[in-house]
């Protein structure tokens, strides 16, 4: 699988060390994104305080398993949280030099489409049955470019074409039922296509579909990628679709990220246990006639705020100070661009030493957001 | 069979680019025939038709304009009179071009089949009905002509969708068409859809169904256009009398000396289908009176009541949190209020202002109903619509950033829509029972006298139920039981259509139905 990333790594080598070098402000930057859901019996941290960036171009993939967090981070990010949900006070998104969390409904409207556009986990679904594909990619062009009659009907065929429909004009008049699974999600790429978003977030569109379609729809996201420049956050618990995509990967847990890296750092050398897990569990990557190793135990609920590592109680190397102090992210090779939350790191110092690193590092953070309006 | 593989192999070009009219220029044969039969029906029946359609549109005009009058009251009184006066001379306006398409020859209409009229002499042929006939085979003729019409007028509106169906749709199938094909096979729901369509028709044609008119025999029965002849045997001569003078001869007040029961005649020769009221006024021409304001009413609060149920529901299944927490609110305490008691309290407060006035009262009972019916509506609606609005296709509307409203009306409203008429059929007989008890009740509740109200009639009768004057209670309190079972069984008819998963209980009774035809 990691033999497969690097010609990605060739396709825009420059994006990836000029930006970072040229210290360009991010296209998207997330930081302290706290989502919590209050239900009647108690709070749910679904996304807990997590840190990421994306860079103009780049494809950053967010993984775990399922329960921890991914579709809330995404749907956070569109603004698409909806009572019983709340984004804590201190959470911010920075879009394009815009601080998301502060829009009102209407700005985030507008920036929904033209700006953040979204693939959704069921495509399936996402196109409304009593609607010809035409009219509803032609309903995206109108709402996001203002564009209707023919020239918008040009424009959907051109983009049906884009995303490799044959046929396209005929197409447009059909049905979703008439569509095969893999054209419906290239149909719901197409309508995110047409609202001509900077930003792209994929939220698992190729986990309904079998393995050659969703090679296709990866190799169509990328080509469109290099195309249009897009940013893209690409959501998925299959470790094996993100070394093909992804550009740098965040790991999640239980509404943490617990390992960031460049995707072949993480492939090659993973630190944190869960991501090592992660990978272990991927058939073809064991040695040969070995039984697959799997985790144990399912993802907890984060129903408090982190006051330990929530990995600890699956974890096989945890010891005693993980039940008491919540891991903060550690720098855990050389440059920043590769960090793990976990309390065996900083390598080469004591247990003592670690564990007080981290309870330094989480006393910080707990005051640097009691100052910027602080959660309850 | 060559022209259908045409049609497919024409089809990927069709669907491109072709218009209703333009596929219509293509084929025009089966358009041109049924349009030819419409225009015919249309034709006989030009001035009945006319005269409902304005009588639906100054409904209308008095609804939106009332609504707007209240609304706009509260801010300033001087444009709420302004709204007032347009609506008065609007009104009037239209009721001169209603009277001008009573001008219009109409074949079904009763000076066409004429059934009034006296026997020169007391016996033998009678002068003035249609033919010489009898009034009652007159007056029964034009009432079966008037029926078999309405019926035929009602098949091919439909049959108008299924040449549609079959010559100019692009698509091969549709939901709809399976839902027409379950009702073609769903007896109860026919019969829903038949009592339904009678009850139409007593509204728009009721003048025409009558043995004489709710004008001559009922509003204004003194005046020189609703003198009578008849002959005297007295004097042996024909004379003329008052409508009124007549009825204060005909009256069923039960005993048996002055009674004149279903299919009998009064002593002024005019045949009387269901018999006469304690007021000696026609039963029959009362029902139709009674049927048109029932209908208006029930119309105006349905309608009300659905748009206020289907946009709080797409509302507060949208947003929900707070706003949906507000409705619900607002529809438990709406709920919690007795309608009747409102209804009573409210037609006492505006007895005798304008807005009591306007539909003789109709008006603002129907915005009563309609303000307070929608809350049940709304709950059976909001399930599906919160359903709806899980939907992916509404996240991925949101998500290229698709207006709120819009997307309530285009990704959800066609989800709810059957629910409403579903549930907004079954309501209709409740309001139709609502609005005869108020009417029943009397002393300014509900329609105001002399408007004809089933209720009323149910009430004018009630003393006299055990004695020969039975009819004037049953007859109303009947049809209104027939009428109500009609409407539940319509919207029974609509849910089973609707619902993909009665198919297997209709199997059984297709077959049956395929059997025996």
């Amino acid at each position: 699988m990691a033999s497969q990333s690097p010609p990605d790594a060739d396709a825009d080598p420059s994006a990836d060390g000029d930006m970072a070098a040229n210290g360009e402000e991010p296209l998207l930057s997330v930081s302290n994104l706290q989502t919590v859901f209050y239900t009647d019996k108690e709070t749910i941290y679904a996304v807990d305080g997590i840190d990421f960036d994306v860079k103009r171009g780049e494809t950053v993939g967010i993984v775990g398993e399922s329960g921890s967090g991914k579709s809330v981070t995404a749907r956070s990010i569109m603004g698409l949280i909806e009572s019983p949900g709340k984004m804590l006070e201190g959470s911010s998104i920075r879009f394009d030099g815009q601080e998301l969390t502060e829009f009102s409904a209407e700005e985030y409207q507008a920036i929904r489409g033209s700006g953040i556009g979204m693939v959704s986990q069921d495509p399936q679904q996402s196109l409304n049955p009593v609607y010809t594909v035409g009219n509803q990619i032609m309903e995206a062009l109108e709402v996001n470019r203002g564009m209707s009659g023919e020239p918008a009907r040009q424009e959907a065929i051109d983009l049906l074409e884009a995303v490799a429909i044959p046929d396209a004009a005929r197409r447009l008049d059909e049905y979703p039922h008439e569509f095969s699974g893999g054209m419906r999600q290239r149909a719901v790429i197409a309508m995110m296509l047409a609202c001509d978003p900077e930003f792209l977030i994929c939220d698992e569109p190729t986990t309904a579909l079998d393995v050659t379609i969703q090679a296709q729809i990866l190799e169509l996201l990328r080509d469109l990628q290099a195309e249009h420049g897009l940013s893209i956050i690409f959501i998925t618990h299959d470790m094996g679709v993100i070394a093909e995509i992804a550009d740098r990967v965040n790991v999640m847990y239980a509404g943490e990220i617990v390992e960031q890296a460049p995707v072949e750092e993480l492939f090659a050398d993973p630190k944190h246990p869960y991501t090592r897990g992660l990978l272990e569990a991927i058939p073809g990557r064991t040695e040969q006639g070995e039984q697959l190793r799997t985790i144990e135990g399912d993802v907890p609920t984060p129903n408090a705020p982190a006051e330990h590592c929530r990995f600890a109680p699956r974890c096989p190397v945890a010891f005693d100070a993980c039940e008491r102090i919540p891991p903060q992210p550690v720098t855990v090779e050389d440059g920043d661009e590769h960090t793990a939350s976990c309390l065996l790191y900083p390598e080469g110092e004591t247990e003592a030493e670690r564990a007080e690193h981290h309870r330094a590092a989480a006393g910080e953070r707990r005051r640097g957001h009691a100052e910027s309006g602080g959660e309850p | 069979m060559a022209s259908s593989t045409n049609t497919q192999n024409a089809e990927p070009l069709r669907r491109d680019d072709s218009t209703v009219l333009s596929r219509i220029a293509d084929n025009p044969w089966p358009a041109a025939r049924w349009v030819a039969v419409m225009g015919v029906l249309v034709l006989l029946e030009l001035g009945a038709l006319l005269g409902g359609f304005l009588n639906v549109v100054e409904a209308l005009l008095i609804a939106v304009t009332g609504l707007a009058e209240v609304t706009v009251g509260l801010v300033s009184s001087s444009l709420a009179a302004g709204i007032l006066g347009f609506q008065q001379s609007a009104a009037s306006t239209l009721s001169g071009l209603r009277a001008d398409t009573e001008g219009i020859p109409t074949l079904l209409s009763r000076d066409v089949i004429p059934n009034q009229g006296y026997q020169p002499g007391g016996t033998g042929a009678w002068e003035g009905p249609f033919l010489g006939l009898e009034p009652a085979y007159a007056w029964a003729l034009r009432l079966v002509l008037v029926l078999a019409y309405a019926l035929v007028l009602s098949y091919w509106l439909f049959r108008g969708w299924l040449v549609f169906r079959e010559h100019y749709r692009q698509m091969e199938w549709s939901p709809t068409d399976d839902v027409v094909d379950k009702l073609r096979t769903h007896r109860w729901g026919q019969f829903g859809i038949v009592i339904l369509v009678l009850f139409l028709t007593m509204g728009l044609f009721g003048p025409a169904m009558g043995p004489t008119t709710v004008e001559q025999n009922i509003l204004s029965p003194y005046t020189e256009d609703s003198r009578i002849e008849y002959y005297n045997a007295e004097s042996g001569s024909v004379e003329t009398v008052f409508a009124g003078e007549a009825n204060f001869n005909a009256k069923s007040i039960g005993s048996q000396d002055s009674n004149v029961g279903p299919m009998t005649y009064d002593d002024y020769g005019r045949f009387h289908p269901f018999g006469t009221l304690t007021n000696g006024r026609d039963l029959f021409t009362f029902m139709m009176g009674g049927a048109r304001i029932s209908l208006i009413v029930t119309g105006i609060a349905i309608g009300l009541g659905t748009l206020l149920a289907g946009g709080l529901a797409m509302v507060s299944a949208f947003y929900r949190g707070s706003i949906d927490l507000g409705v619900l609110t607002l529809a438990d305490g709406i709920v919690s209020v007795p309608r009747l008691l409102l209804l009573i309290m409210v037609s006492a407060v505006f007895a005798n202002t304008w807005l009591g006035n306007i539909l003789d009262g109709g008006f603002l009972l129907a915005v009563v109903f309609g303000l307070t019916i929608w809350p049940f509506l709304w709950r059976a609606v909001r399930g599906p619509a919160l359903q709806v609005a899980q939907e992916a296709w509404v996240d991925a509307a949101k998500s290229f950033g698709q207006q709120p409203s819009i997307i309530m009306r285009k990704h959800m409203f066609p989800y709810i829509m059957g629910y409403l008429l579903i549930y907004a059929s079954m309501s209709a007989g409740g309001i139709i029972i609502s609005l005869s008890a108020l009417s029943f009740l009397g002393n300014g509740l509900g329609i105001s006298p002399p408007t004809p109200a089933w209720g009323r009639a149910v009430s004018l009768g009630q003393g006299l139920v055990s004695g020969p004057s039975w009819h004037i209670s049953f007859i109303p309190g009947a049809m209104i039981v027939l009428l109500v079972t009609g409407m539940n069984a319509f919207g029974d008819g609509i849910r089973d259509a609707i619902d993909p998963e009665s198919d297997t209980g209709e199997g059984g009774e297709t077959t049956a139905a395929g059997g025996g035809g």
